[in-house]
């Protein structure tokens, strides 16, 4: 999680053109410092990347170091090759580029792509090595493409140069049936250093490559055991959550198909919902009493439509209240417990309100009742319930 | 001009700055890393004569260091070997992150050139009224004794006083008594 400023030196020379890298050595750089971005700016959210080009008609900055990965990347587009690449002054103008960096915090960091032939001698790059080992610049260099007599003997002595306490990487890439940044990975240029960046490098490894990873979540659990439990536990909460939604969603298919009135049916949703939701609590004895209760209303018969309405659903729903009842008792332990089950169903208004009509002797638009069913709790909404509940009554 | 090595170097109410460094903020630009910046600074360190502040790809040194509070600077001791010890000694204050490129930029608030007496131990005394309210101290160590590849330092200590910030008259005394 070092703090860092990168700039990239991209090769965009006629080398580029070749096509031993699949698809051609222009499009796996490309690649390659796409993931590099991300791999940097992911590690330390203050980190900054900057890209130039030292081909073409010349050193150019594309970016100068910045932490909008999508500025980086929006780079990379369009970029067209040609010319010879200019190792030396690439990386001159780079030291220069991070030299202007806004956080004199951050560590520097110069990463080339060599994949031309490299016209400058042995010397020379020598001093550019010994001046950004002076400047404490760091220097990781990708020797891949062009494979030519003596270059990695020059990008090796650059490395000497530069290198201050390993600091400073080389990778040889030959062509292969691997991309350019699959191989990358694997390397210190990514890990940097084998620390914070091995987390996202195993991710990517996943995704990219497609291939085995060791790790479910591509987090090592070694290296953070708390954000591989983290991510495990939250993996099978959501598990649970959609069961539950799921068979919320399958019983309020089922109830929509049978409840056909416009004013029951706005009821009968709000007791699948109330139904559901006393299925999805844990269930224990007073709910399944109130269970019990609500199906034996039905036998006497209520003149509230809208408590019929409840009760022929509740009966309808039989067998699959039945069997949800059974799916939610498993699952019981895992879901969080309602604050207290007695009173979620007395607020239930729907169903209150419902089962107080259905009893003889009891006038709903009693005062005194209505006193009471407003002390209870989930009152506001609950109004707008009972009023709806009222008015079929009031029609039949 | 270069620092006068007067003998009637004020010594009074000089203290050694060591207390008053701000160690997190202390860097060094081509030191080796094995031959580190606190080999010359730290307290222990800087006596031990085995243990020195080496240069790495070249002779030049570029030290930064900042202090906790503000000072005002007096003299600062510079030892090293005949041969290797630094020569030529510029100071700026109050610059932060300066590099190799611009320590040319803009003109030094002291230099000095050591002679083998300072390499001994003898203090060198500062353009005080320069060092009146200094935060940060950066010393580019130019050259060496002989021109080697690597310079070598041995100690470097700092004296001078701490600024109270109340203390408005004693500023100006110090000040008067320096014209």
């Amino acid at each position: 999680m070092v703090l860092e400023a990168t700039m990239i030196c991209v090769d965009n020379s006629e080398w580029m053109r070749n096509g031993d890298y699949s698809p051609s050595r222009f499009q796996v750089q490309a690649d390659a410092v796409s993931l590099v971005c991300g791999a940097k700016t992911q590690s330390n959210p203050e980190n900054t990347v900057g890209i130039l080009t030292m081909a073409g008609k010349g050193v150019r900055v594309l970016a100068t170091p910045t932490s909008d990965l999508g500025k980086i990347l929006s780079c990379m587009h369009g970029l067209e090759m040609g010319g010879e690449m200019n190792l030396a002054a690439g990386i001159l103008i780079a030291q220069l580029a991070l030299k202007h960096r806004q956080n004199k915090n951050q560590q520097q960091r110069i990463i080339v792509f060599a994949g031309s032939p490299i016209k400058h001698e042995k010397k020379a790059l020598e001093i550019i090595g010994k001046k950004l080992k002076k400047n404490s610049v760091a220097l990781d260099i990708v020797d891949f493409g062009e494979e030519e007599d003596g270059k990695p003997e020059k990008l090796e002595a650059l490395l000497a140069s530069v290198n201050n306490n390993d600091a400073s990487h080389i990778v040889h890439v030959p062509p292969s049936q691997n991309a350019l940044s699959d191989v990358l990975i694997s390397t210190p240029v990514f890990t940097g250093d084998g620390e914070g960046g091995s987390g996202f490098a195993a991710t990517t490894a996943a995704a990219a490559a497609g291939g085995v990873s060791d790790f479910d979540f591509g987090v090592d659990p070694n290296i953070d055991p708390e954000l591989a439990l983290a991510l495990r536990v939250s993996m099978e909460e959501e598990r649970a959550r959609q069961e539950a939604a799921a068979k919320k969603a399958a019983e309020e298919a089922s109830s929509q198909e049978k409840g056909e009135d416009a004013q029951p049916q706005s009821d009968s949703q709000n007791a699948t919902s109330t139904a559901t939701e006393k299925v999805s609590d844990p269930m224990d004895e007073d709910d399944l009493l109130k269970e019990a209760l609500a199906l034996s209303m039905n036998i006497p018969g209520s003149d509230s439509s809208a408590g019929d309405a409840q009760m022929s659903e509740a009966s309808n729903d039989d067998q699959e209240l039945a069997l949800a009842l059974q799916m939610s008792m498993q699952d019981g332990s895992k879901e969080s417990s309602a604050p207290s089950d007695v009173s979620k169903v007395l607020g239930d208004q729907s169903f209150m309100s419902s089962i107080i009509s259905s009893l003889p002797g009891v006038d709903p638009n009693d005062p005194n009742v209505k006193n009471l069913l407003a002390s209870l709790p989930g009152q506001s909404e609950s109004q707008q319930k009972k009023d709806e509940d009222e008015k079929p009554k009031d029609e039949k | 001009m270069s620092a006068a090595e007067s003998a009637t170097a004020i010594q009074r109410n000089q203290v050694d700055l060591l207390d008053f460094i701000d160690w997190s903020g202390v860097e060094c630009l081509n030191q080796s890393s094995s031959h580190s910046l606190s080999n010359a600074l730290k307290q222990g360190y800087r006596e031990d004569e085995g243990l020195n502040l080496e240069s790495d790809a070249d002779e030049q040194l570029l030290i930064y260091i900042p202090f906790t509070r503000v000072i005002k600077l007096h003299s600062i001791v510079v030892t090293g070997s005949e041969e290797d010890g630094p020569k030529m000694v510029k100071l700026f204050t109050n610059r932060e992150h300066m590099g190799f490129s611009n320590v040319s930029d803009f003109p030094p608030s002291d230099t000095a050139i050591l002679s083998p007496d300072n390499l001994k131990g003898k203090p060198l005394v500062l353009k005080y009224v320069k060092f009146q309210n200094v935060r940060s101290l950066t010393i580019f160590i130019e050259d060496n004794q002989s021109g080697s590849e690597i310079t070598k330092v041995q100690k470097i200590a700092l004296y001078g006083s701490t600024v109270e910030t109340t203390d408005m008259k004693g500023l100006k005394k110090i000040e008067d008594h320096n014209h």
